[in-house]
């Protein structure tokens, strides 16, 4: 028999989705001193699945393949680098260890149409505020001796950098737990629906009664807006990722592809992590994010091209994570047509953006100005 | 003949015997340290199965290769392996590869294991006029049971009966035109009927018709103080050694654990030549309350239990005492060895202490069942065994179409329930996939089947026989590794359930339990315990962390074939 519910009575707000976006949301209204639960079906959690890179500029993989949200990446642009402060500011108040390092990200060249490439996407991000620089092969081995021969050049980043997403997700739970929050874990939130001027939210062990209601779910948010007539067209994309066996500290930066699908950083463990967007599937009636061979043997052996002195190191897991796509931009605000409801779904490279997108809408629900413009980023827009 | 090969370890010459394995050769001349961790702990031999990842060694400057998998077949140049070391400089790399790039074998039936399950579910199936291959990851067919001779015969006593039968059932596999393919490791699984290897250092894609997934069993971890000392290591560890390479563990050499197998081992070393102060057993001593399982046994398996006579009469005349219902509460290293610390079983009473150079743990196994669980098989959480068991039919057919499932992967049921099961099941894959049943079948499937009645009452009452106490964290002190790889202490994990954290998944990373080249084979279960008993819960078919890929680790380099390097 499961256990009460440890919601009695009616909660002031229900954030759903206990990723990094909804935890850090749940973190500031609590210091806001607001009654927070939140809930989290605790399976597949985007944020506890994330890989840990910091990004800035544009990836060139969401270029080639949503050539049609250029502009939502290009208005969303700006939002990174203060997404990369928004986290050093976390980590700096929650006085915790993240594994933070801002050592820039590299998108390297292997031909010299994907360096002119480069050429043209820096020129526009310097244009939106980055601050982007390409560099030739003799300028790259000074600040980055691992390549192999094939690289020819690449785009380095300064903002961008990485950080371990374990460390920080655990932080940020104790961090929510110490300022008071209900944590419900293993638990599926939803149908939501409104009673007065508040809302039941169903679930396995009876309904909650909240004041308000937060739509942090990512992708899993578009179903439990559709039960309230409201459309959010957030779609998973599953990826694949793997890890290897530590060695001694020899990458730096973030480093991605201008032309073919890859990350590859190492975390403070010493081990690698390679993902970059392979794809990977929903399986089952679980619909658990479920790795492909395919991606693995192109993402892996990608890996040693770029980085020859890698292939003797062993993966050791794979894994499959989840981003989700919406157009370029992130979710985040009030729901017009559902006075209590609020989305905070951040756009691509949600976790780069989690602490911010949070920040920002724990500001508009405590009646604050967020020092953004917000109208971009309204779930109003989709009509 | 065989001969001998010289090997260097940390520049220092090693006389080893041509194909024995890498451990084997160096645990030989006195060296058990192999590697050092992360907090500079050093680790050896402990599994000896390739499963545990603690044996890594640099070999030819190939790092974290493991000792016990590594054949020697020429002049090796070893060093112990240091925890992150640095990659050696390289400026090429191979092509991107992609999955189309990569060798295919299309088998209508693939056997994964040759162990007695898998190759008498491949000669069944081969009889029945299906193609098969069975691949394995040693070096050698046979599996954990019928472990053949890798040195010349000169090395030790001749082959025995449970050599000779795995060397007959080997035989007769491949004189009926069953491909065997050794040194395949097969480290993940896809859609039902892909399957994704190495072998030799290069990539394979298995895409048969039906599968028969025959992967055993590995030993029980036994988290207490000193576990992880080199030195230490399994009962099929130690049995490994001398079975395949005539090697001892130690001169002075305690067992201790839970069953039969142990019993046998303490045969098997007096015989060669080392010291076996004590074999002590977990569960109480025998009475006559026992007769009746006793009895039991003798009926359903003269054979074994006759053996059970010879390895105790063995072992009374090499000196070892029986010592029932104690269990290892503690080793330490001491200048001479390491000192082993009994406790009672039931909690309470005086405490024992024996000093020996290599203690072997041999408390009950776990069903290798990985690649079944990253299909997605179902499975049921036996609470009487403390295991999870595959759900299968009759016929072995799980719940996934065209995968079958047999042996102690399945939950366990030993070699001879496992060579019976291959029969029916190998039968059971050719029938489905339209080959005539061949003549005498029908009587040789029922006679498997009463074999297989039998051996799984012979189990019962063995198991009624060997009941032990379950492993009890207050074995644990607060430094007590749970987990080797990530050496996540119990008081570590105890903080983290301090913390409200009843998922596994949530726990695993708060903590890193679990994350590591093992990939959680022995935290799981002891940690799936603990909130099972701290939340009040039942373990059940989500027992454990979820399956990932790979199920062993796997090089980058060897998925993308060797090239210029």
């Amino acid at each position: 028999m499961a256990s009460p519910h440890p919601v009695v009575g009616e909660i002031e707000v229900l954030v759903i989705g206990g990723g990094v976006v909804g935890s850090c949301l749940a973190g500031f209204l609590a210091e806001d001193g607001v009654g927070v639960a939140l809930i989290d079906d605790g399976r597949i959690g985007g944020s506890n699945a994330n890989a840990g890179s910091l990004h800035v500029q544009m990836q060139s993989r969401f270029m080639r393949l949503y050539p049609q949200n250029v502009p939502g990446m290009e208005r969303q642009l700006p939002l990174y680098p203060k997404g990369v402060a928004a986290w050093q500011a976390l980590e700096k108040k929650l006085d915790a260890h993240f594994d933070l390092k801002m050592t820039g990200g590299l998108m390297v060249a292997e031909s010299l149409d994907q360096l002119e490439f480069l050429r043209v996407k820096a020129a526009r991000e310097r244009e939106l505020g980055l601050e982007v620089e390409v560099l030739g092969r003799a300028e790259l081995d000074r600040i980055a001796p691992y390549f192999g021969e094939s690289v020819v050049g690449a785009e380095l980043c300064a903002d961008e950098g990485k950080l371990n997403p374990l460390l920080c997700n655990a932080a940020i739970r104790r961090w929510i737990l110490a300022r008071g929050v209900v944590l419900i874990e293993g638990e599926a939130a939803g149908p939501i629906r409104r009673e007065g001027a508040g809302f039941v939210v169903e679930t396995k062990r009876g309904p909650i009664r909240a004041g308000r209601v937060v739509l942090a779910a990512a992708s899993g948010s578009k179903a439990l807006a559709a039960g309230l007539g409201v459309a959010i067209p957030a779609e998973p994309e599953p990826l694949h990722m793997n890890i290897t066996e530590p060695t001694s500290a020899m990458i730096g930066h973030l480093v991605q592809h201008a032309d073919r699908m890859i990350t590859l950083k190492q975390f403070g463990t010493g081990q690698i992590v390679i993902g970059g967007g392979w794809p990977a599937h929903l399986a089952g009636e679980r619909r658990h994010p479920t790795v492909e061979l395919a991606s693995l043997i192109a993402n892996a052996t990608l890996a040693q091209h770029i980085v020859p002195r890698i292939a003797p190191l062993r993966i050791i897991r794979t894994w499959a994570g989840i981003n989700t796509a919406v157009d370029g931009k992130g979710v985040l605000g009030p729901v017009g047509p559902v006075p209590g409801l609020f989305a905070a779904i951040p756009g691509d490279a949600g976790y780069t953006l989690g602490p911010l997108s949070a920040r920002l809408v724990a500001e508009m629900m405590a009646g604050r100005a967020p020092g953004e413009d917000m109208a971009p980023f309204s779930p109003d827009r989709f009509g | 003949m065989s001969g001998t090969i010289t090997i260097t370890f940390e520049g220092e010459p090693v006389e080893a015997r041509e194909g024995e394995s890498l451990a084997a050769a160096l645990t030989a001349h006195g060296i058990d340290a192999f590697r050092t961790t992360r907090c500079e702990a050093e680790r050896g031999l402990f599994c000896g199965m390739g499963v545990c990842q603690d044996c890594l060694v640099e070999v030819d400057g190939k790092p974290n290769q493991r000792a016990c998998m590594t054949r020697v077949d020429r002049p090796l140049s070893v060093r112990r392996e240091a925890h992150a070391r640095p990659l050696a400089p390289a400026m090429q790399g191979q092509p991107p590869a992609t999955i189309g790039d990569v060798e295919v074998q299309m088998p209508e039936i693939l056997v994964i294991g040759a162990g007695p399950g898998g190759l008498s579910a491949a000669i069944a199936a081969r009889r029945a006029g299906a193609q098969v291959l069975v691949v394995d990851e040693r070096s050698q067919p046979g599996g954990q049971y019928f472990k053949q001779l890798s040195v010349g015969a000169e090395a030790g006593p001749p082959p025995d009966r449970q050599h000779r039968e795995g060397a007959a059932l080997i035989e007769e596999a491949r004189s009926l035109g069953v491909e065997l393919r050794s040194g395949v490791t097969v480290w993940g699984a896809f859609e039902p009927n892909e399957f994704a290897a190495t072998a030799a250092g290069r990539p394979l894609r298995l895409l048969p018709k039906a599968a028969i997934v025959a992967t055993g069993a590995y030993e029980r971890g036994w988290p207490v103080p000193g576990w992880t000392l080199p030195g230490v290591m399994t009962t099929g560890a130690a049995q490994t050694l001398w079975r395949t390479a005539r090697r001892l563990p130690g001169r002075r050499v305690l067992i201790a654990g839970n069953g039969p197998l142990n019993l046998q081992l303490a045969a098997e070393l007096i015989e060669g030549g080392a010291e076996v102060p004590a074999v002590v057993e977990a569960a109480p001593r025998p009475g006559l309350a026992r007769l009746g399982a006793l009895l039991a046994m003798a009926r359903s398996s003269p054979r074994l239990i006759r053996d059970g006579l010879r390895y105790h009469a063995a072992r009374r005349s090499g000196g070892a005492a029986m010592v029932h219902g104690m269990v290892v509460a503690g080793i330490e290293k001491t200048p001479a060895g390491l000192q082993v610390r009994l406790a009672p079983a039931a909690g309470t009473g005086a405490e024992r202490r024996y000093e020996v150079d290599a203690v072997c743990l041999g408390y009950g196994f776990e069903p290798s069942n990985e690649l079944l669980r990253a299909l997605g098989c179902g499975h049921d959480f036996d609470p009487v065994r403390r295991q999870l068991v595959t759900r299968r039919d009759a016929r072995g057919l799980t719940d996934m179409a065209g995968v079958y499932a047999l042996g102690d992967c399945t939950g366990l049921g030993g070699a001879r329930a496992a060579l019976a099961e291959g029969t029916i099941v190998g039968l059971a894959a050719a029938a489905a996939l339209g080959h005539a049943a061949p003549a005498g079948s029908r009587a040789a499937s029922r006679r498997a089947g009463r074999d297989l009645a039998r051996h799984r009452d012979f189990q019962k009452a063995l198991w009624s026989l060997y009941a032990a106490p379950a492993y009890s964290s207050k074995l644990a002190t607060a430094d007590t590794l749970i987990c080797r790889c990530e050496e996540v202490s119990f008081g570590q994990i105890e903080e983290a359930l301090g913390e409200e954290m009843e998922l596994i998944g949530a726990v695993k990373r708060r903590t890193r339990v679990g994350m590591g080249r093992c990939q959680g084979r022995y935290c799981a279960p002891v940690l799936d315990a603990l909130l099972a008993e701290r939340f009040g819960r039942p373990r059940d078919e989500f027992s454990g962390f979820a399956p990932r890929i790979p199920v062993k680790p796997v090089a980058i380099g060897d998925l993308a074939g060797p090239g210029a390097g």
